[in-house]
């Protein structure tokens, strides 16, 4: 469950956020909608503690970020839009290393480990360096690192950006399953597709503040638009940063 | 806050293994271990050979009009010098010949010498030389030679007019020469050796940059930021990773000059390196810090850097900072200081000379070495967790 409360947030002359409220419920996928630059990466950034608020509170499961943000990091799965991996270790290595710094005893790691090349079907890469891996197997490899701990709470940037069909499919099926578990899932995307296909939920938000927040019948309900694409271009006033 | 302090260790073996993987890395700490010590040898190797080159061979000198100086080429003989007699040349010749190396010099005695040698009036020799030849102790054998025809020459004189040609040495000077092999040698190997501290700076430069700017030119800093990890911790632990090569690669190429220079026959050049094994592992000890230093250093510079291209350029110029006072103090030819043992890879440098010495300098230059690279350890160190942790860093990243 993550709460946020008129949050805003200044970079020296830009004003980031200016009141972003919703709330996200466990067992939903939440979609964050809203063109470029409207402040969904900065958003993220705060709910993991990278980046300190000026106003406004957030609450994940009770925890503030900005109190304790190893404590809130613990419980959240973070995976941004750039699946950066160390060439040089192989699959497990990198499991192993993400596992340790998030506190798992080794033989949890190992148990999670197997778990994880299961669901995501990434046998034939897990023991091998990642140096030369294909997009899809970037992402396999950064989603299994993003799941390993069993989070609670999954905050994806763009996760389906420079996926291939099948990459694609495997994330969606992923991510459901997860929601199945109660886990509370935020995605920031620009895929209209996705966020009816997958989402329970959808934040509107532009140039820092939140325009609305429901169900993607709903968004189209208050528009009086039935297709959500168009919905969502009358909410944010802009057709900028949508993908088909 | 919850902070695990075993952490740094996680971060530490995994930059580590990965190091260990880089065979730029590696291949640039193997090169640097055996390099300097070569560039020791061969320069050693060569004063030696000079040296021994120096006693057996002849010395060869052209003499024109040696026919009036029957005595002199005698003594040229005796003083194991080759004459080669040649008729008169010309100026332009004689330089011609001089440099072509094959004779030290040409002594040309003019056509008038016998007449002005009778009448005792100063009968003119000519010494022609090359004096940016490396043959400069050669010719000062041959110099010697013509000093003492002319002291007995002016002693016979002085002898026949009943005069004793003691009168000509007021004085007598001896020379009592108290510097000793080691003391003697180690001015020229510890300004050689100075150079190894500095690449404390260059062992650990790879993985300094890998895994600062390498891992933002690979976008995997976020989320290792975004990670229950305290900035200081992977900090802490990157920063040991990194100075742990370079510990390992300067004990290895001072282990590696150590026994050179034991192996070499530095007697042949009056020389000796009388430090002991367990003196040696002493310098190395008090290096440990100044590799820390360097490790910091680089990794507060080199986070910066958006990629590593960026971060190598950085590095090119930043390394000149510690080098400096290495190289441009014993330029100056300084007498051994306090202050020195402030200054980082001077004070190991200055230090290892005293000790190679044989000096006993006592507890003072021992504290000073260690604590001043500490101190600017913690401080580049320091900074590199507060960078880290700060929102403008995170927001470039």
């Amino acid at each position: 469950m993550i709460q946020v409360d008129s949050v805003s947030k200044r970079f020296g002359n830009v004003q980031a956020l200016s009141g972003v409220s919703f709330s996200a419920q466990d067992g939903k996928t939440t979609a964050l909608l809203g063109p470029n630059g409207a402040g969904k990466t900065t958003l993220l950034r705060l709910l993991i503690g990278l980046l300190q608020r000026d106003h406004g509170s957030i609450s994940i499961d009770g925890k503030d970020p900005a109190q304790d943000a190893i404590a809130v990091r613990k419980n959240i799965g973070f995976l941004t839009d750039q699946f950066g991996l160390y060439e040089r270790l192989t699959t497990r290595e990198h499991l192993v290393y993400f596992g340790e710094l998030n506190d798992m005893k080794r033989q949890d790691i190992d148990h999670r480990v197997r778990e994880v090349t299961a669901l995501l079907a990434m046998d034939d890469i897990i023991d091998r360096r990642a140096k030369g891996f294909s997009q899809g197997q970037r992402v396999k490899v950064a989603l299994a690192r993003t799941l390993l701990h069993s989070p609670r709470h999954l905050l994806l940037d763009e996760p389906t950006r420079g996926l291939d069909v099948m990459s694609t499919r495997a994330l969606r099926r992923t991510l459901a399953a997860l929601r199945e578990e109660g886990c509370c899932i935020i995605m920031a995307t620009h895929v209209m597709q996705e966020v009816s296909h997958l989402c329970d939920d959808v934040i509107v938000i532009a140039k820092g503040k939140t325009v609305a927040q429901g169900t993607p019948s709903e968004l189209c309900e208050r528009t009086g638009i039935a297709n959500l694409e168009d919905a969502f271009v009358s909410l944010v006033g802009t057709d900028e940063g949508i993908v088909a | 806050m919850s902070i695990s302090y075993t952490k740094f260790l996680v971060v530490m073996r995994k930059e580590l293994r990965e190091a260990l993987r880089d065979r730029r890395a590696m291949s640039v700490l193997l090169m640097m271990v055996v390099l300097y010590p070569v560039i020791l040898w061969f320069a050693l190797h060569k004063m030696i050979d000079l040296s021994s080159k120096g006693e057996h061979e002849n010395i060869k000198v052209m003499m024109i009009g040696g026919v009036q100086t029957p005595t002199l080429l005698d003594r040229l003989k005796q003083k194991n010098v080759e004459v080669t007699a040649h008729t008169d040349m010309s100026d332009g010749e004689i330089t011609e010949l001089l440099h072509k190396h094959e004779y030290v010099a040409v002594i040309k005695i003019s056509d008038k010498f016998t007449d002005n040698y009778t009448a005792m009036r100063p009968a003119r020799i000519e010494l022609w030389m090359d004096s940016a030849s490396e043959s400069q102790s050669k010719l000062r054998r041959v110099e010697g030679v013509l000093n003492a025809y002319n002291n007995t020459i002016a002693g016979a004189r002085l002898l026949a007019h009943g005069v004793s040609p003691a009168i000509l040495s007021p004085i007598q000077l001896q020379y009592y020469d108290t510097a000793t092999n080691a003391s003697r040698s180690v001015q020229f190997i510890g300004a050689l050796l100075g150079m190894f501290f500095v690449t404390a700076f260059i062992f650990c430069m790879n993985t300094a940059m890998d895994s600062t700017a390498g891992e933002r030119e690979r976008r995997s800093l976020e989320v290792l930021l975004a990670q229950p990890v305290h900035a200081f911790s992977l900090t802490i632990g990157k920063w040991l990773a990194t100075a742990a090569l370079s510990v390992v690669g300067l004990a290895l190429e001072l282990l590696v000059a150590h026994f050179m220079l034991k192996w070499m026959p530095l007697e042949e050049i009056g020389m000796s390196w009388r430090v002991s094994l367990p003196m040696l592992f002493g310098m190395i000890a008090c290096a440990i810090p100044l590799c820390l230093f360097a490790a910091a250093f680089e990794i507060a510079l080199a986070m910066n850097a958006r990629t590593f291209k960026e971060a190598q350029t950085m590095m090119s110029f930043a390394l000149f900072l510690p080098m400096m006072p290495a190289i441009v103090v014993p330029m100056l030819d300084l007498n051994t200081a306090t202050w020195m043992y402030v200054l980082p890879v001077l004070s190991n440098q200055t230090l290892l000379i005293e000790v190679a010495k044989g000096q006993n300098v006592g507890p003072l230059p021992y504290v000073l070495t260690i604590g001043s690279s500490l101190l600017a350890a913690a401080l580049a160190a320091g900074f590199a967790a507060w960078r880290l942790r700060s929102e403008k860093y995170v927001l470039g990243v």
